[in-house]
């Protein structure tokens, strides 16, 4: 119990600190902010236009009296509207918002579908062909920077093989199998950067505790080989497993980016290349805000799991 | 094989690319910005070898100009980051308290955006271009390094060096920069190549987005945004910059495992060729079972020059030679020895436990009689079969009660575990005989310790349990490997007293391995010394405190404290002199020669024989009548 509270409160600082920051971070930069925002494409803003956005965006009051007003609004979830078309920023972030997060998930479940069985083989066969050609496999797999899987995947398959859609988005509701199909592409080009972070965490952690003393015990007790691998190496590598794979679930959140524009998938960060390509400054700290916030939250979900999984934590 | 030719070939194709990075303007390269509309997405020819793009620029020019871009914006921005970062990390970690605060905690912050996050916000603040750049992978990355120095100066900070250089009144700036630095400088090289690739793939991705490198600069990134939507008409247009990015990365980043390997060994992917040199073995142990041997009634256990090899990066070493040693029923064993010795690896051969892939039995049978009097020559099992001994027939207990409990499951479930391994019974049933368990080694309350975990308990209490375990089985025989060894004395002597209790009481056969000789004494009937691998005394505990024939067993016995020879006024404990001899290099002949007094020339001519002393003791010495 102690252990859970103790989290949520760390989780809790580190939003305060972020939202700290994000807010700051606008006056950080040198330079007057309104100006900065306005004088993109190299034409200077005419005085008239910065007055207004110092205005707007409340930079004229105090710096105290803004931070105030900011951590209030966003407390309430209230993020602003968007230079550009006026519209509340929160509302079109609920919508875009899951299209992102089903993309994060799915990637991450074909990831571990793959990664886990595959690592745990070459654990197992150590040092034998297969576990050099995965191993080769997976340091290839890391290097391959994330919009070059997507692009040559719509080089292979949507323009020479012509299989499926070069991008675009269906609703599940108006068609789940189109969908599925829609959702295929961007989520592989994402699993291939993360497989092998999958493959090597559980590799190396299978082989720790292949090592552990009470490995040999339990082999001493005369179990059957398989439950001596289920129960006193695969269930212990578990927890370093999910740390490493929450931490990256936290880091793909922004790695989307690359994928969504790729894919032309309407996801969060369609709108967030577009406003930082417009200087949108609500926007654009509003989703900053909420992609932060989902990664908190994933990261204080892995420290559950982890006191779960390993009962030393929970007692320290 | 495939990782050496990998490693080469990285080598080899950084070598070009940043050779061509630096020597770009000074090549007779074609314009990388000189559009040519009447050569728009030319295949290759040879004014251009690569072909030309979307604007007909040539496209061999621009990879070699976009080089320059991508390395120089993540060299500038890896080095930013380590200067920052490693100062902070040094700061933090070498003064620690309010300093560790002020330089890490606001690094954790930067920690928790996405990478990519970060880099977008600080694009719409500052803008796109290569200053933008550097600043975005400078502040994304200097936290790493922060934390790798900080980690690493942690691990040095206390050892003896530092405290010398403190000693002698070096200022901290002093000690930081010349003694700590180069210290941690292996992994911080290792980060820096990392962080290298990290800035070339998320300049390329910024580029991509059109929010990096600001054209007509020519860039990776750039190259692939502009080819995109002509892939259909030019695919090779987007192929060359794809390849050129990823053999880039690829090869950083399998430069940085060869780096790894080499400053830390340990976590070397490296394979020790063993698994093929073992797979012939199945065909040599399958030869003819040797026929039960008639002549041993009355033993529970009979090994018969037993051998057992394990495969080592330098070599196969033979980690026991030719013991035999037998053990009755009822009868406490103890097996005597110096690290090194072979005792450990006496027990696990015996158990089949021995380490996986790089140990095996190389020669020799070990019989042992179950309880339905059949005789079985364990060294011959197969290891699928062998499951119906451990445990049931036969159990160990370990050195450390901590490593070898699973620190994830209740010490009830460890027990029940062990209870059902041969055979299923009730969830009350195992409850019940897991309790019963714990009373039977003096665990009060052991109700409530069935729902803790192993680290809720203090070590002589886990070691109950261990043993605990080992009889769930009800065995005949039980190997104890040092089970004392990492125990207070006060806590030894009660576990002492519990293994002869429970022995005597069961009459189970028990193997005690110790370097102990003290121990020895208290639970042994009989006692085997062994040294490099081979038993060179044994006989019954008696004859070998009172009247040792072996010059090492003599020098055991010497070297352990007794009360008479520290009350006077010639205070002082022998050792043996010299070390125990690598297993890689055995002297010839008498393997303890080299350390003996009383060793001659004849010592070192043949290995010397098992000797009959009397009709219990045997020794393996040819000057035993002598000395």
């Amino acid at each position: 119990m102690h252990y859970i509270l103790r989290r949520c409160m760390t989780a809790t600082a580190t939003l305060f600190a972020v939202a700290t920051l994000i807010f700051l971070l606008l006056h950080i930069v040198p330079g007057d902010p309104a100006e900065i925002l306005l004088s993109g494409g190299g034409v200077a803003p005419s005085p008239e236009s910065v007055e207004a956005m110092r205005v707007q965006l409340g930079l004229d009051r105090p710096l105290l009296e803004q931070y105030g007003s900011y951590l209030a609004r966003i407390a309430t979830g209230d993020l602003g509207q968007s230079f550009q078309d006026g519209f509340p920023i929160a509302t079109e972030i609920i919508t875009r918002l899951p299209r992102t997060l089903e993309l994060v998930l799915a990637a991450t479940l074909i990831s571990v579908i793959i990664g886990l069985p595959a690592g745990l083989a070459a654990a197992l066969k150590r040092g034998g062909a297969l576990d050099g050609f995965l191993s080769s496999l997976a340091s290839f797999g890391l290097s391959i920077p994330i919009f070059v899987t997507g692009t040559l995947l719509i080089l292979l398959f949507s323009q020479t093989l012509r299989i499926v859609p070069a991008g675009g988005y269906v609703d599940f509701l108006e068609s789940p199998a189109e969908h599925v199909i829609y959702l295929l592409m961007p989520a592989a080009s994402i699993a291939v950067g993360l497989i092998p972070v999958v493959f090597r965490m559980v590799r190396a952690s299978i082989l720790e505790f292949l090592e552990k003393e009470w490995v040999r015990t339990a082999r001493a007790k005369g179990l059957l080989e398989r439950t001596v691998l289920i129960r006193h190496v695969i269930r212990n590598s578990l927890s370093p497993v999910v740390t490493v794979l929450g931490l990256h679930m936290g880091t793909l959140l922004g790695g989307t980016v690359l994928v969504e524009y790729v894919f032309n998938w309407p996801g969060l960060s369609g709108m967030l290349v577009r406003a930082v390509e417009q200087r949108d400054y609500p926007a654009v700290q509003g989703i900053v805000l909420v992609i932060c916030l989902l990664f908190v939250l994933i990261n204080l979900a892995v420290d559950l799991i982890y006191g779960i999984l390993d009962p030393r934590v929970r007692y320290e | 094989m495939i990782k050496h030719t990998t490693l080469i070939f990285a080598a080899l194709f950084l070598t070009t690319i940043v050779l061509l990075a630096v020597a770009a303007p000074m090549l007779p390269l074609v314009d990388p910005v000189k559009m040519d509309i009447l050569g728009r997405m030319a295949g290759p020819s040879l004014a251009h070898p690569l072909g030309q793009d979307e604007y007909g620029r040539d496209v061999l020019s621009r990879i070699a100009f976009g080089a320059r871009a991508s390395l120089g914006v993540a060299l500038t921005g890896a080095i930013l980051a380590a200067l920052v970062g490693v100062t902070l990390g040094l700061v933090g970690a070498y003064f620690q308290g309010w300093a560790e605060q002020a330089t890490m905690r606001p690094l954790d912050v930067i920690l928790s955006f996405p990478p990519m996050l970060l880099a977008l916000l600080a694009v719409t603040l500052m803008g796109p271009g290569v200053q933008t750049l550097s600043v975005i992978l400078a502040l994304l990355f200097a936290p790493t390094y922060a934390r790798v120095t900080f980690g690493e100066v942690l691990t040095v900070r206390n050892q003896e060096y530092i405290e010398a250089a403190k000693a002698l009144g070096h200022r901290p700036t002093r000690i930081l920069a010349r003694t700590i630095l180069p210290n941690v400088a292996g992994p911080i090289l290792v980060q820096f190549s990392l962080v290298v690739a990290a800035g070339i793939v998320l300049e390329s991705g910024l580029s991509f987005l059109g929010l990096g490198v600001v054209p007509p600069t020519p860039s990776w990134g750039l190259m692939v945004r502009g080819a995109r939507p002509f892939m259909e008409a030019n695919p090779l247009g987007l192929i060359w910059p794809c390849v050129a990015l990823v053999l880039t990365v690829f090869s950083i980043n399998r430069i940085c495992d060869a780096m790894r390997d080499l400053f830390d060994p340990k976590a070397s992917a490296a394979v020790l060729p063993v698994s093929r040199l073992l797979a012939g073995t199945g065909i040599g142990r399958s030869r003819a079972r040797p026929a039960a041997p008639a002549a041993f009634d009355g033993t529970l256990l009979d090994i018969r020059h037993l051998s057992t090899e394990i495969s080592t990066p330098r070599g196969t070493i033979r980690a026991i030679d030719g013991v035999s040693l037998q053990v009755k029923p009822g009868e406490a064993v103890a097996l005597v020895g110096e690290s090194g010795s072979g005792k450990s690896m006496t027990g696990l051969s015996v158990m089949q436990l021995l380490p996986r892939k790089v140990g095996r039995i190389a020669d020799g049978e070990v019989w042992y009689a179950s309880r339905d009097g059949q005789r079985t020559d364990l060294a011959h099992v197969p290891a699928n079969l062998f499951r119906r001994f451990r445990g049931r027939e036969m159990a160990m207990v370990f050195q450390e009660p901590m490593a070898s409990l699973n620190p994830v499951y209740t010490v009830g479930f460890q027990l029940i575990e062990a209870l059902t391994a041969h055979g299923q019974m009730t969830k009350r049933d195992a409850w019940d005989g897991a309790r019963r368990m714990l009373e039977r080694v003096g665990i009060p309350d052991p109700e409530r310790r069935l729902n803790e975990y192993p680290h809720q308990l203090s070590g002589g209490m886990r070691q109950r349990v261990a043993i605990a375990i080992a009889l769930c089985g009800d065995p005949s025989l039980i190997i104890a490997d040092e089970p004392t060894t990492a125990l207070d004395v006060t806590i030894q002597a009660q576990i002492l007293d519990l293994l002869e209790e429970i022995q005597a009481a069961a009459g189970i056969g028990l193997v005690f391995i110790t370097h102990n000789l003290g121990v020895v004494a208290e639970i042994a009937d009989r006692v085997v010394v062994m040294y490099c691998g081979q038993v060179i005394e044994e006989g019954p505990v008696d004859d070998i405190f009172h009247n040792p024939r072996h010059p090492y067993t003599r020098g055991l016995l010497a070297s352990v404290p007794r009360p008479e020879d520290m009350a006077g006024q010639h205070k002082r404990l022998s050792s043996i002199p010299g070390t125990v001899p690598s297993p890689l290099a055995l002297p010839p002949g008498c393997r303890f020669a080299p350390r003996c007094d009383h060793a001659t020339s004849a010592c070192v001519v043949a290995v010397p024989e098992l000797e009959a002393v009397s009709a219990n003791q045997n020794t393996r010495c040819i000057r035993w009548k002598e000395i």
